[in-house]
């Protein structure tokens, strides 16, 4: 099909008019007037024309329709291979569709008819294949927004593309394919997430065989427990059994009892070697007691002769030593005399030394008394001086700074009597005779000015009297001038004073008493510095000491000293020598003692011994005696001995017999307890194996056991079911997009010449589920629709549907390409490629271009009709 | 005549976890009901005896209520004599199972932990051959050859496998001499271990398991009744039937001509005995794809009517052709991804794990194909 002629009637702003576009070529014809001049009202007339019915009040239709109203007539003049035709409908008002043959304008059929006729000049897929080829103002996108229009056109696209590169069911597999794919990936759904992970049963499956696992584990722990716990028992009722064996049992006891009867026999033999002991040591005392007796006599007997032999020598030793003591004690009474003498020499000398000393203290104390008095009387001068001072100061309140207030407060008299006096007028007189004037009845002097205040009479003698007229004074200085003279008086009779000169000498006497009671205080505390009363007291002090100062010099105390020294160094000599002689002395007596002692001792020593040895004339009888009486306790003694080691010798080791019988009960004791700890073992064993083995465990370990191997046994058949969904998905996929890429080889074939115009070496993708381009190839890199610029989408746009156009066009279904403004976003450079691949599809197709871009689309060459408006 | 009942491995309390909780019930329910079964048995016979050969219980520790329930079973059989000797499962030195069986059993239950001769009757003495634990290495009726009975009839009870014969249910070592009943004059020889019911000797059998626990034994469960009318007189032994739920394995070979669907059909059991059978099916052989697809179906749908269903495809083998192909799609992507699968399952270059995961996608891709056949 080929439009040749379009025509509108009442559309839109050609209101109550006609607009015709006549003599669309074969290739290109552009259309090309201003904005607003109706160009799309053509491109959406001839849309409603071929793909609206006559009787749609549908948006795209009603839009057609002027403000005014009325019905929209389209109609269009078409080429095919059957001939020429018009095509024609009305909407809106009476509405219509008719096809008529041309040139004769033969009606071929009306309203559904000559729908149906459109439809077959459309093609089979209705009014799909044309809205391959539209282009819409600014459009950048390859599909409609509206989800109808777009599987329409997804269809149209698949029929073409199947009748050129063969059925797409048969490529692709078709509905066959997606219906089993579909199974496969809902299978594969229920048992894996998107990413490959386990999810629904095979997820369940696996959870299952963690949890059996884990349970399995549980319960092999407590049938290990179990076990333990049988095989404890076992081995704790067999010692049971042992130890309660009577065997065993009787053992025990039978060692016990030869253990204890053993222990008995011990004993009583170690009473045996107790006693035999006992006569042994029995014996030995006797032997020990008869030796005594022997070596006692013998040593009486011998001790009796050396005490005599002592005796003697002590006496004479005692003799000596008094001797030597009473020759000593002379030599000692003598020294003592010597000694006394020498001391009292030296107390004299001592006294009259210290008689001299205090008798020159006296004389030096008298001579401080006197000092301390002359001092003690200028002080108290002083201190009646200050006290008198400090009263007048005291008396008078003219101080410093009262006298400065008081001349501050005359100051400021005399500040504003010169004021009020400079406001005041004056009369001063200077006399030329003897005659005198009076004011207001006061003698006026001479030189003097009087001021005046208000009225005054001033007496003329000899004239009459004259009154003078003045302002009177201001009010505030007579007031602020009585206040300081208020006050300068004040202060003046607070001390007393008349002027203020008498107030200054006032002031002048305080300071000058001020300054005498400082130096009065000065002069006390150089006379006095610890106050007067400590004056009179060390002037009291030394008054006493002065009391037994001698009239006469006292003699010298050099010569006294010397007299002392003497005295003290003969005592000194005297006493040295009295101690050493009491010293010898002291030694001789007590040697004397001693000597005397000892002689004392010997004769008793002398006195025992002889007691001792007793009686002379019986002293060899009884030697003989007690001689016999030791041979014989030995004899005994040696007996007891013999008789002991024999006893000892058959006697058992009671301590290891002890031990036995210890380790006889040991070992019964031992036993006892062990059965004891045993049968608590076994009790507590037999509880727990009771609730171990009451809970099933072995059985309920092999039901697990079951479980799990089931659940393995599923989750690997889930595991191999994903693998091979999972494969079998990858196989189909792989193989549909393989068919795929050979399914859109014819659409790439027409695209590639033309998208190289633009762009060399640039490929494009197709999307399987669109069947149109999804992204761009250039070099390496590859790009979505979405990622390019709005130039490049718009012209992929165009390019795409010149391809298909030409796929129909081969396809011996030639379709116009109608453009509306296509290439906005493109610029100069671009559009101008875009022309030489619109010129070189133009060579086999009707392309109707419309635009507003006269100057730029002058480029695009083609034919270029005029639109013709005239009245209806 | 001295009549007695031979039976063993009740496994009382096995627990069946591999299967799901409903099918765990029936089985253990079964199990317990074997008891009663037995009793009801020895009653119609005139049984006054029935010997357990071992293997009562499954475990050393099993649950009170299982052993209660069992001695309690025991009592109400109060017309018959129960002699329990353990097995390798519940042996002797099971302690605390035995010591409560001992404190529950009622009158008319002996067990037998030691290895010494049991008076029967009068004119029976029994020779018990007890396991004192699981493994006991050795020949323990090695003593039945020299216990001296007098006169009475000789019975010997055992628990294992026999030395010419790898009958033991764990695969473990054999013990047992094979000709111990003539060796020791028994005038019979009543073993347990083997679950399917086996004659060793004229004198000498297996009782097997009065219920099935597993696919492994192709006879219907039973026990054995024995009668022996004298000293020197034969052993008459009757094998009856004792199962109630059936443990069916099925194996089905298919070649390529089979027909599947009718060889699968013919395979199965009666409808009315499949609630109470356990169904096994392993399927080998060469199919191609599209009867492969159709007799998965086909086992899928008659899985509800078992008590329990598995049905093992992993041995079957997949033909593939161009027509099996063509039933996924003629040309395009499908047939293309089905090809690539085909081939890529064929291939030996790929580890297998590469190779079963393509075959099982090609599986998924032809019942997803064909489904919309329908």
């Amino acid at each position: 099909m080929r439009l040749r002629a379009l025509h509108l009637t009442n559309v839109r702003k050609f209101t109550g008019r006609r607009a015709s576009i006549n003599g669309i070529g074969s290739g290109i014809t552009v259309v090309s007037e201003a904005n607003e001049f109706g160009k799309s009202t053509f491109f959406d007339a001839i849309h409603a024309l071929f793909f609206e019915k006559y009787g749609s009040t549908a948006r795209p239709v009603k839009s057609l329709q002027p403000y005014a109203g009325g019905g929209v007539e389209v109609a269009a003049e078409v080429e095919t291979e059957a001939g020429a035709f018009l095509v024609e409908k009305r909407f809106m008002t009476r509405k219509m569709a008719r096809v008529l043959r041309l040139p004769d304008r033969t009606i071929l059929a009306q309203d559904d008819e000559a729908e149906r006729w459109i439809a077959g000049l459309l093609g089979p897929a209705g009014e799909g294949p044309a809205g391959l080829l539209w282009v819409r103002q600014g459009l950048l996108g390859l599909e409609p927004a509206g989800v109808r229009e777009k599987a329409q056109l997804t269809e149209t696209r698949r029929d073409l593309l199947s009748s050129v590169a063969g059925e797409i069911d048969a490529m692709t597999g078709g509905r066959r394919m997606d219906r089993v794919m579909r199974r496969c990936s809902d299978d594969l759904a229920e048992i894996t997430t998107k990413t490959g992970r386990k999810s629904g049963v095979w997820k369940a499956a696996a959870d299952e065989v963690e949890a059996l696992e884990a349970e399995l584990g549980a319960l092999q722990a407590q049938l290990a427990t179990l076990e333990g716990a049988l095989a404890q028992r076992k081995v704790d009722e067999a010692l049971l059994q042992r130890l309660d064996h009577p065997e065993a049992r009787a053992r025990r006891d039978e060692a016990l009892r030869a253990a204890q009867a053993a222990l008995e026999t011990a004993r009583a033999h170690a009473g045996l070697v107790t006693a035999a002991r006992q006569d042994r040591d029995i014996a030995d005392l006797q032997a020990r007691g008869a030796r005594q007796k022997l070596d006692d006599c013998l040593a009486a007997i011998a001790a009796l002769a050396t005490a005599t032999a002592m005796e003697q020598a002590a006496k004479a030793r005692a003799a000596e030593a008094e001797s030597a003591a009473a020759v000593l004690k002379q030599r000692l009474d003598a020294a003592r005399h010597d000694h006394d003498t020498a001391r009292e020499s030296l107390a004299r000398a001592r006294a009259a030394l210290d008689t001299a000393r205090h008798q020159a203290d006296a004389r030096k104390a008298r001579d401080l008394a006197a000092q301390l008095a002359a001092r003690i009387t200028k002080a108290e001068a002083a201190q009646a001086d200050r006290a008198a001072a400090a009263a007048r100061v005291k008396a008078s309140p003219a101080s410093a700074d009262w006298l400065a207030r008081v001349e501050a407060s005359a100051s400021a008299v005399d500040r504003l009597e010169a004021a009020l006096l400079a406001q005041t007028a004056t009369l001063q007189v200077v006399y030329s005779g003897a005659l005198r004037i009076s004011l207001n009845g006061i003698p006026v002097a001479e030189g003097q000015p009087v001021p005046l205040d208000g009225d005054s009479v001033v007496d003329l003698p000899g004239i009459g009297q004259m009154t003078l007229r003045s302002q009177p004074k201001a009010a505030k200085g007579i007031d602020d001038l009585a206040k300081a003279k208020d006050l300068r008086d004040g202060l003046l009779a607070k001390a007393g004073a008349a002027t203020v000169e008498a107030a200054r000498r006032l002031a002048a006497d305080r300071a000058e008493a001020v300054r005498q009671e400082g130096l009065s205080q000065a002069l006390l505390e150089t006379l006095a510095p610890d106050g007067l009363a400590a004056l009179q007291a060390a002037w009291a002090e030394a008054a006493l000491a002065a009391a037994d100062a001698p009239d006469t010099d006292p003699p010298a105390l050099a010569d006294l000293l010397a007299a002392q020294a003497a005295a003290d160094l003969a005592e000194d000599r005297a006493s040295k020598a009295l101690r050493a002689l009491e010293a010898d002395h002291g030694a001789a007596r007590e040697e004397a003692v001693k000597a005397r002692a000892a002689a004392d001792t010997a004769a008793q020593a002398v006195t025992r011994a002889a007691a001792a040895a007793g009686p002379a004339e019986t002293r060899d009888t009884r030697q003989a005696d007690l001689l016999r009486d030791e041979a014989q306790a030995r004899a005994l003694l040696a007996k007891a001995e013999a008789d002991l080691a024999r006893i000892a010798a058959d006697a058992p080791d009671l301590t290891t017999t002890e031990a036995e019988l210890k380790r006889a009960e040991d070992a019964a004791r031992a036993a006892a307890q062990q059965r004891a700890a045993v049968a608590e073992r076994l009790a507590a064993l037999s509880a727990q194996i009771r609730t171990l083995a009451g809970n099933g465990i072995e059985e309920r370990c092999d039901d697990i056991r079951g479980q799990l191997d089931t659940a393995r046994a599923t989750e690997a058949r889930l595991a191999r079911k994903a693998a091979a969904l999972t494969r079998l998905l990858a196989a189909l996929e792989g193989e549909r997009k393989a068919s795929q890429e050979t399914y859109f080889g014819p659409v790439q074939q027409e695209l590639k010449p033309l998208l190289s115009i633009l762009h060399r070496d640039a490929a494009l993708t197709f999307d399987s589920e669109s069947l149109l381009p999804a992204g761009l190839t250039r070099g390496q890199a590859e790009e979505t629709l979405e990622d390019l610029s709005g130039g490049t989408r718009e012209q992929i746009a165009i390019l795409t549907r010149l391809a298909f156009a030409r796929l129909f066009a081969r396809h011996g279904r030639h379709m116009p390409i109608v453009l509306d403004d296509a290439l906005v976003y493109s610029d100069d450079d671009r559009i101008i490629k875009m022309f030489t691949a619109l010129t070189r599809v133009a060579q086999d197709q009707q392309i109707l271009v419309f635009s507003c871009r006269q100057l730029a689309f002058q480029d695009l060459g083609g034919a270029r009709p005029a639109v013709e408006i005239s009245e209806v | 005549m001295f009549k007695f009942i031979h039976a063993s491995d009740l496994h009382l309390g096995k627990p069946f976890g591999r299967f799901p909780e409903d099918v765990r019930v029936r089985l253990r329910q079964a199990r317990a009901e074997s008891v009663p079964r037995l009793a009801a048995l020895a009653q119609e016979t005139g049984a006054s005896h029935i010997l357990l050969a071992g293997d009562t219980f499954d475990q050393t520790t099993p649950a009170p209520m299982v052993i209660r329930q069992a001695m309690n079973a025991m009592r109400a059989a109060e017309h018959v004599s129960w002699v329990v000797m353990p097995g390798n499962h519940d042996h002797a030195n099971a302690t605390e199972l035995w010591r409560q069986v001992l404190r529950d059993a009622p009158a008319n239950v002996t067990v037998l932990l030691e290895p010494e001769p049991h008076v029967l009757t009068p004119e029976a003495v029994l020779l018990p051959a007890p396991p004192g634990e699981r493994h006991p290495g050795r020949d323990l009726t090695d003593w039945f050859d020299s216990a001296a009975t007098g006169e009475a009839l000789r019975i010997g009870l055992a628990h294992g496998s026999v030395t010419d014969f790898d009958s033991s249910e764990e695969g473990g070592s054999s013990i047992i001499a094979v000709d111990r009943a003539r060796r020791a004059g028994l005038a019979y020889l009543a073993l347990g271990d083997w679950h399917g019911q086996m004659q060793i000797g004229p004198q000498t059998w297996y009782s097997g398991a009065p219920e099935a626990d597993g696919f492994k034994h192709t006879q219907t469960p039973a026990a054995l009744l024995v009668e022996i009318a004298g000293p020197g007189a034969a052993a008459q032994v009757t094998s009856r039937p004792m199962g109630s739920l059936a443990w069916q394995r099925v194996l089905l070979d298919l070649g390529e001509g089979d027909d599947p669907l009718a060889a699968h059909e013919a395979a199965l059991p009666a409808l009315a005995r499949r609630g109470v059978t356990l169904l096994d099916m392993q399927v080998s052989g060469r199919l191609h794809a599209l009867d492969r697809v159709a007799l998965e179906d086909a086992s899928r749908q008659v899985a509800p009517d078992f008590l329990w269903h598995d049905a093992d495809f992993s041995d079957l083998a997949t033909l593939r052709d161009a027509t099996d192909l063509e039933a996924i799609d003629h040309q395009g992507a499908l047939r293309a991804a089905a090809e690539a699968l085909a081939r890529e399952a064929a291939d030996p270059h790929l580890p297998t794990d590469a190779r079963e995961t393509a075959q099982a996608a090609l599986s998924h891709l032809f019942s997803y194909a064909l489904e919309g056949r329908e």
